[in-house]
């Protein structure tokens, strides 16, 4: 017996050990290196074609440009869509549909010069009516975008090679409310009625859409109607790939050329990388705390100071950044043309102590809203609890997912919470909305008659030295007054496989591939 | 026979129902608006109104729920929120991948743990027996997102040998699709095989000190008659339950696994409803989740009138 269960045992473990052998030799697929997909079967070899093979962070939720807030989609759409004027390098507005523009004396009546000979994709020309009927599309159906067309009186098209939009007032920053974001995409009118611009959008960009698979890809191709210099490569791939981790792999194990989901807390050592290339530029987004001013002790200015005074930015971008941020106390970043220097805060636990006292506040306890979505500030708040601890402010972090947090922000209850604005380019989107008191989006309940008097003068200031001299005052009150603490301006980092070349990371985070190619 | 299937049917049509009923409940619970987290941070009153009409989500909640159970009778699940597209053609475009790897990862489990478990048993004690116990230790408590990011390190990173992530249909490129299948499929057929290996190994042991395998011995049968024929015969039928227990929750789709290889399966699919609280796509997903799983029970009902004479279904 029992050496007839040892054969059995033997058998058994015999078949164990083949079945595992038999998986590992499959799995290696005869021993074969991985290469990558694509670019290799596209037969894109000296020209710099080829398909380039980009990982993101996530899936688009649709592709409709007026219904998506999805960066993941935007990413996606920034290859496929123009906008009537586009951002340079140094985000001033460019021609891109308009190849020129006046305005009229009165600066009500802006007319736009429309480029000859531009088609969409499918084939069919671009002209100034499109423009007329994307626009008014996003008035009329009150789509996301809409808040920036808020001050538009009328578009007119009246011939195919002429816009005029007429506004209710003067808005020096028309440009940029409507190529700043590539949520004003010019779209065709028969692609949005017949429902098809959801998932398979036809647009005037480089490239086109030629599939989405869903969960895995969206593959885009060369664009041949394209009016600008057509791009070398003959496609992208983007992959959504959800862990930072997995999407480095990707990249260093050539399945992918680019991406910009990578773990931020390797961000420095790979920029020393031989095998990689990864680059950072200032972008143009802020993290801030914010503080609610309906509640006590909140509402007090001077607990507020107490709380900015306790704080020492450098160590929370260390731990929250890993170093790749620029501290701020204003809004918007060194790099802009709208920067305006100014930093009354210096960490002073002493004067922050003698601020609570003399508010008669002391024991403070306050909770900080955080969101998972944005591990950045679950660590931030870390850093934070244990500064405001030194001034006796114990903080409760309240990590919540971003659903309800929203929900609780629209609810005002918080004491405090913790979030970034992101790819803002004027400084009428940097404060207005946030500090105005009939701000869409003061949740923190700042209200000073002084602000709101100045925001609203330069939303129309028409001259541009003027207009910036008074976001300066602006940024200052709102500065003093704590309606939003700063705390930074991150950088974007993004890396690449040495081969590809003409990319360039932009601090408004747009994704432009047109320029790019593969060498070899 | 045929009784029992129609009955069995039907039963599950009434529990389909309830799902419908407590998911619909249990959203309305779940704190977030999905009309705010589809506009982002930054839109007018105007906008939020006009979205939140065009998605019926003004209409009062009976309303709603019994719209939704009227569409879904003629299949039709209605259209997320966030693409506007049908729910229907959405979730059973992610089946194919969900259904590929709880098939791999439940075949790698059982070519596993059978040997693995039964030797276990059969040689109690010996170093074998340690070296399964160890493994399903290790198998049922590391958590398999961590043992997901080693494998892809070893064998992306490391030795380079399979892709680290991502999804090739089978139609497409049969080598390709078998690359990228490994590495999930394994590292969710470990966690699988763990369980049963255990369980195997304990249903084994339990069998083999029953009265009748004592007679067998005593008829002089031979110790492989013994095993093959009156243990594992026995023991294996609770095994066949928690295998198929063990299939049914990995059809459910395996949400970290599916997000951490960027897999296009039901998990990935919920995980992302559940972000932007789409919650047409995740009602989908959940009642197909639920047929999968009653689907699931009723063959293994059947299979067990095949494997044990003394039960039968009537």
């Amino acid at each position: 017996m029992h050496q007839s269960i040892r054969h059995l045992k033997h058998r058994l473990s015999l078949a164990t050990g083949l079945v595992i052998a038999a998986s590992l030799l499959a799995a290696c697929g005869g021993g074969e290196s991985v290469d990558v997909d694509g670019s290799s079967d596209d037969g894109g070899g000296g020209g710099g074609g080829g398909t380039l093979q980009a990982a993101i962070g996530g899936e688009p939720d649709q592709l409709d440009p007026h219904l998506t807030t999805s960066y993941f989609s935007f990413q996606v759409l920034e290859n496929v869509y123009d906008t009537l004027v586009e951002p340079d390098e140094n985000l001033e507005m460019q021609p891109s549909l308009a190849s020129e523009w006046e305005t009229s004396e009165d600066q009500l009546t802006w007319t736009f010069t429309i480029r000859e000979g531009v088609k969409f994709s499918d084939g069919s020309d671009l002209t100034s009516e499109d423009i007329a009927y994307t626009y008014n599309r996003i008035i009329d159906e009150e789509l996301q975008p809409a808040y920036r067309l808020a001050g538009v009186k009328s578009i007119e098209a009246p011939d195919p090679t002429t816009l005029v939009i007429n506004l209710d007032a003067p808005q020096p920053n028309l440009l940029s409310a409507l190529g700043g974001y590539k949520g004003m995409a010019i779209v065709s009118k028969e692609n949005v009625e017949s429902g098809d611009v959801k998932n398979n959008p036809v647009g005037s960009g480089p490239f086109v859409l030629e599939d989405w698979s869903n969960g895995s890809s969206i593959q885009l191709a060369r664009n041949d109607e394209y009016w600008g210099e057509a791009p070398a490569l003959d496609g992208v791939e983007f992959t959504f790939v959800k862990d930072p981790t997995v999407a480095l792999q990707n990249l260093q194990s050539g399945q992918v050329h680019w991406t910009d989901n990578l773990p931020p807390q390797q961000v420095d050592q790979l920029a020393d990388s031989e095998d990689v290339v990864v680059e950072s530029a200032p972008s143009q987004d802020y993290w801030y705390m914010a503080m609610n001013h309906e509640r006590e002790p909140f509402d007090n200015p001077d607990v507020r100071r107490a709380i900015a005074l306790a704080l020492d930015r450098e160590d929370i971008v260390k731990v929250a950044k890993f170093g790749n941020a620029t501290v701020n106390q204003t809004a918007i970043p060194e790099t802009s043309a709208w920067y305006h220097e100014y930093a009354p805060f210096e960490q002073d636990t002493d004067e922050a102590q003698q601020l609570l006292e003399d508010a008669g506040v002391d024991g403070l306890e306050m909770d900080l809203m955080v969101t998972s979505e944005y591990p950045e500030t679950v660590s931030a708040a870390q850093v934070i609890a244990s500064q405001l601890d030194e001034v006796g402010i114990t903080v409760e972090i309240r990590e919540l997912e971003f659903p309800a947090w929203l929900d609780e922000q629209g609810k005002g209850n918080f004491d405090s919470f913790m979030l970034g604005w992101l790819g803002n380019i004027d400084p009428d989107e940097f404060y207005y909305s946030q500090h105005h008191s009939k701000g869409s989006n003061n949740y923190q309940g700042y209200s000073n008659p002084e602000v709101d008097q100045m925001l609203d003068e330069a939303r129309t200031e028409t001259d541009e030295g003027a207009r910036k001299e008074l976001y300066g005052q602006i940024a200052e009150q709102i500065v003093d007054d704590v309606s939003y603490l700063y705390l930074y301006n991150p950088d974007v980092a993004q890396g690449w496989a040495p081969e590809v070349s003409g990319y360039e990371v932009r601090s408004d985070r747009a994704i432009r591939f047109r320029s790019t190619s593969l060498d070899e | 026979m045929g009784r029992f299937l129609v009955r069995r049917l039907a039963q599950s049509a009434v529990v389909l129902l309830g799902v419908t009923l407590v998911v619909f409940l249990l959203l309305q619970l779940v704190p977030g608006d999905p009309v705010r987290v589809a506009l982002g941070t930054r839109f007018e009153q105007d906008t939020y109104d006009a979205l939140r009409e065009r998605a019926g989500l003004d209409r009062p909640l009976p309303v709603q729920y019994l719209s939704y159970v009227g569409n879904a009778l003629t299949g039709d699940l209605g259209v997320s929120f966030r693409s506007g597209d049908p729910v229907t053609g959405i979730v059973l475009e992610r089946l194919p991948a969900t259904l590929t790897l709880a098939f791999f990862a439940v075949l790698f489990a059982l070519l596993v743990s059978f040997p693995l478990g039964i030797l276990s048993a059969v040689k109690n004690g010996s170093v074998l027996d340690h070296v399964a116990r160890v493994f399903s230790q290790f198998g049922v408590s590391v958590p398999d997102f961590w043992m997901g990011i080693l494998a892809i390190i070893l064998f992306t990173g490391v030795l380079g040998w399979l892709p680290p992530s991502g999804y090739t249909p089978l139609g497409e490129d049969p080598v390709d699709w078998f690359k990228h299948l490994v590495l999930p499929s394994v590292t969710v057929g470990l966690v699988t095989a763990a369980i049963l290996t255990r369980f195997i190994r304990s249903s084994v042991l339990e069998a083999m000190s029953e009265d009748y395998v004592r007679t067998a011995e005593g008829k002089g049968l031979s110790p492989r008659r013994v095993v093959t024929r009156h243990v594992l015969r026995n023991a294996l039928i609770p095994v066949v339950t928690v295998a198929a227990v063990q299939l049914a929750s990995l059809l459910g789709g395996v949400i970290v696994i599916e997000v951490l290889f960027a897999w296009p399966g039901l998990g990935q699919l919920t995980f992302d409803a559940v972000r932007a609280r789409d919650y047409p796509v995740l009602q989908g997903a959940v009642l197909l989740v639920a047929a999968l799983f009653l689907l699931t029970n009723l063959l293994v009902d059947l299979l067990y009138a095949k494997l044990d004479p003394r039960i039968s279904v009537r």
